[in-house]
């Protein structure tokens, strides 16, 4: 349980975390979303005391994390993946790790073993891909069997099977009643991942909601038609709240109509179609509806209309 | 996706404690290459310059005073550590420094938040394999320079206070390496922190008698006793003060860095 109460961090005049309030239950995996910059690694540092707050707090299983009397068994965390000395054997990193809080080389064994980095536990972490960064990171995480994880973009830099596997361990902890708290920038990652969703944007909640509900709520129902008369047609279908986009010659991007009210009006003025398809929102189109105006650093111009969705 | 009903609660087990934080800081220790690199540079040129000291040696025919005989050997067996206190202060910066610059100091301080033992575990383990590396050292130059030297009909007295002097001397490197880790911990870059702690023990006092010697200064003779490597060198060669006031000055100066240290590391975010 990670409970954050007007949880502020300022840098100076630049507000990082904006008086947030938010709580992450046991027994499910809860996202943390926003883009970048949008403050969810300063949060996450906060939770384990890295930074300081400037105003406000937050609680690990009810008390300030350095209070615990075993803050590695209390709280698994995995915030950079480079957070290890690049000359020291990844065996002897978790050894030290684990030594403060008297966990010995049979547990060291054991996480090596859960997150499959047996062939190069004794090789010099700077010679470590980032996957296998990841793993490590990982494995320093889980080393206390700790109740709540807090894990900052686990799957970059893995490949599908790490993919997979971290996907399945996230639901598998989550599954014993843990606190799992994860972020990613791939919103179809969080999809199948997490069951409530926390999303970030400047620094502030802009939701706190199941995964379903964030889902449901989009108002992006989209169709995409194509037509070799596509501009005649979009002319035909222009109404107050209709928005229509376009991205080739001969595809039309339309919100604000359904796919029956197309088809009816293009059969009525004998367009033909090539192709007529309902696209319902995506989680990444959810998000992008709840970030757009929180986007810290747009992408210059490459970003158009037609790129944004 | 069903909310499990259990909740999972932490097991009742080992947690942070003092002697736990002190192992995890002598497993990083002694598990990095630059550690067993300092460590072997200190003894190997401790012995080298005892050897060459030694073999060199001439004192013509006349005979030498029982006093002098003690203090030549004692010299030959002490005169590594100018160079060993170098590499100490290189050690002690990195001993933190590494941390901050691969990110491993996030690792550490997230296994010990109330971080300020981290650091004092440092600094323990620091100073006690530096005191056994330095006598090490120290006993390993007295033993190459003693019989060479005994050839040449000098012999030292053996006494508490030449056995003293040997083990101030390797005082004097553990207090360099513990007082240059107050320095990279307030610094946090390996670059500055050692430029940093060299200057000081290195470059600081050849400054001073400089300003003394083309000024003539009256404070620039004053200060210089109190300067770190002076004082160091004063505690097992005697000088201005006695050796326990030198060794003082010393202590005050590691303290001092490792108080501002703790106090940067427990302000500062990671």
């Amino acid at each position: 349980m990670i409970h954050a109460q007007a949880l502020t961090k300022r840098y100076g005049a630049k507000t990082a975390v904006d008086d947030i309030d938010f709580t992450v239950k046991p027994g499910q995996v809860t996202g943390f979303l926003g883009p970048n910059g949008a403050g969810k690694s300063t949060t996450m540092r906060m939770i384990v005391g890295l930074d300081r707050p400037t105003h406000g707090g937050v609680t690990v299983n009810g008390k300030n994390y350095a209070e615990h009397r075993a803050p590695l068994r209390e709280v698994g965390a995995l915030l950079d993946a480079k957070a290890i000395h690049t000359g020291r054997s990844a065996y002897n990193h978790l050894l030290a790790m684990g030594a403060t809080h008297g966990i010995g080389k049979a547990r060291v064994n054991e996480v090596i073993g859960l997150t499959g980095l047996e062939s190069v536990a004794g090789k010099r972490v700077g010679g470590f891909s980032l996957g296998m960064g990841q793993r490590l990171g990982i494995a320093a995480a889980l080393l206390g069997d700790p109740a709540t994880l807090i894990l900052d973009e686990p799957v970059n830099g893995l490949d599908p099977e790490g993919v997979m596997w971290v996907r399945r361990l996230a639901r598998q902890l989550a599954g014993e009643g843990r606190t799992v708290f994860l972020s990613s920038h791939l919103m179809s990652e969080m999809a199948l991942t997490a069951d409530h969703l926390i999303v970030l944007g400047r620094g502030r909640v802009i939701a706190d909601a199941p995964v379903a509900d964030i889902l449901s709520g989009s108002t992006r129902t989209a169709v995409r038609l194509r037509s070799p008369r596509a501009e005649q047609l979009a002319q035909l279908l222009q109404g107050p709240q209709v928005s229509i986009t376009t991205t080739e010659q001969d595809l039309l991007t339309i919100t604000g109509l359904s796919a029956e009210t197309i088809g009816d009006a293009a059969a009525g003025a004998g367009i033909p179609l090539h192709e007529l398809t309902p696209v319902g929102a995506s989680l990444e189109e959810a998000y992008m509806d709840l970030t757009q105006d929180d986007v810290e650093y747009h992408a210059g111009t490459t970003t158009t209309e037609g790129a944004l969705r | 996706m069903s909310a499990a009903t259990a909740v999972y609660t932490t097991p009742n087990a080992s947690g942070l404690s003092a002697a736990g934080i002190v192992r995890s800081e002598w497993i990083k220790l002694r598990s990095v290459r630059s550690t067993i690199w300092a460590f072997a540079i200190v003894i190997v040129t401790s012995v080298g310059i005892a050897l060459l000291m030694s073999t060199t040696a001439y004192f013509g025919e006349e005979a030498i005073p029982a006093d002098l005989q003690t203090s030549i050997v004692a010299q030959a067996s002490t005169f590594g550590v100018y160079f060993g206190q170098l590499v100490m202060a290189v050690l002690g910066v990195l001993v933190i420094s590494g941390e901050y610059g691969t990110g491993m100091i996030r690792s550490t301080l997230t296994a010990v938040p109330r971080r300020i033992p981290a650091l004092l575990a440092k600094a323990v383990v620091l100073f006690a394999s530096s005191l056994l590396v330095g006598l090490v050292s120290v006993l390993a130059s007295y033993l190459v320079a003693a019989p060479i030297l005994g050839n040449l009909g000098i012999t030292a007295e053996v006494d508490g206070v030449f056995i003293g002097n040997l083990l101030l001397a390797s005082l004097y490197l553990a207090l360099t390496s513990v007082f240059a880790l107050g320095v990279g911990t307030a610094l946090r870059s390996s670059a500055g922190g050692i430029a940093a702690a060299l200057g000081i023990v290195l470059l600081l006092p050849t400054i001073v008698s400089a300003i003394a010697g083309f000024t003539g200064a009256q404070w620039a003779a004053d200060i210089s006793p109190y300067l770190f490597s002076n004082a160091g060198s004063g505690m097992y060669t005697g000088g201005e003060f006695e050796q326990w006031q030198f060794a003082l000055i010393v202590v005050a100066w590691t303290a001092a860095s490792l108080v501002l240290g703790a106090v940067l590391l427990k302000r500062r975010d990671a």
